[in-house]
């Protein structure tokens, strides 16, 4: 599973609604809504992702993820242009990703609960400062400010799989309706 | 029962990531969709941000993380460093829960 659909959320999604015994249309619609994310992420890519061949964009496509959108962004926004930065990073997430799922089928029952060790924290942190570093104007705080807090309401509603998108395509209308 | 729904979610995983690339347009944006594209990595990345702080692991937190996540923006602000905002977040949140 881990080969085909490279998505940390659907993966679990799946995880979970595999042990309920849904019915695969449940299964396929609830990954397509939880990655609908990634629409907006593409989108933002495309500016730079043109440079490359109709091929490349879509070898580039399978890889991207929350965490290579979010080092690719930081590349781009520090100025740089280097797309080797995005393959390289991308397709090292892919194969770490893989080799840690196969620990953990093999020695997985070993570990205990990795909450305690705050390790789950650290992709949540690396985002915030990844957030922090792309800050250029005050409008921009204001932006993430509201994106953070809409999702977080969403998700606090129980609506966690929409609140990505919602929030992420909601809180740029500010840039939009409000002039700098 | 379990494969069909695999390699239907590595297709639905796939669709969306690629779409955006392959259907491209040409010409200039206009100005309102160049800044709504501008501002929208921030906003996406500030959203994944939002639901882990405010509920990890889909419960309420109990403040370890939003305290810790505040550590974070001021030592990234300050140092300008990535690493230096994760290693302190990290300790801060591990801190935290157990108070």
């Amino acid at each position: 599973m881990s080969l085909l659909v490279f998505a940390g959320a659907s993966q679990f999604a799946m995880v979970q609604l595999f042990s309920d015994q849904a019915p695969t249309a449940i299964v396929v619609a609830s990954v397509l809504f939880i990655n609908l994310r990634h629409l907006l992420m593409a989108t933002s890519l495309r500016a730079e992702l043109r440079r490359l061949p109709i091929g490349g964009r879509l070898f580039a496509a399978f890889f991207l993820t929350d965490e290579s959108f979010a080092m690719a962004t930081g590349h781009f926004r520090r100025g740089g242009r280097s797309l080797a930065y995005y393959f390289t990073f991308a397709i090292s997430l892919y194969v770490v990703w893989n080799l840690a799922t196969l620990a953990g089928i093999v020695i997985g029952s070993a570990i205990g609960d990795p909450r305690r060790l705050g390790v789950d924290f650290a992709i949540t942190a690396t985002f915030t400062g990844i957030v922090v570093l792309a800050i250029r104007r005050p409008g921009d705080a204001v932006i993430a400010l509201v994106a953070a807090l809409i999702a977080g309401s969403f998700a606090l509603a129980g609506a966690s799989t929409v609140a990505v998108i919602t929030a992420g395509a909601l809180a740029p209308l500010i840039a939009v309706f409000v002039r700098r | 029962m379990i494969w069909p729904a695999i390699l239907g979610s590595a297709a639905a995983t796939y669709l969306v990531r690629s779409l955006p690339f392959v259907i491209g347009f040409r010409g200039h944006l206009p100005g309102a969709a160049s800044r709504y594209l501008e501002a929208l990595p921030v906003a996406i990345i500030a959203a994944l941000v939002g639901p882990a702080v405010v509920a990890p692991a889909g419960a309420l937190t109990r403040g370890a993380e939003p305290l810790a996540a505040a550590l974070v923006v001021a030592v990234v602000a300050w140092r300008r460093s990535l690493l230096a905002g994760v290693i302190v977040g990290v300790v801060a949140v591990a801190l935290l829960r157990i108070i």
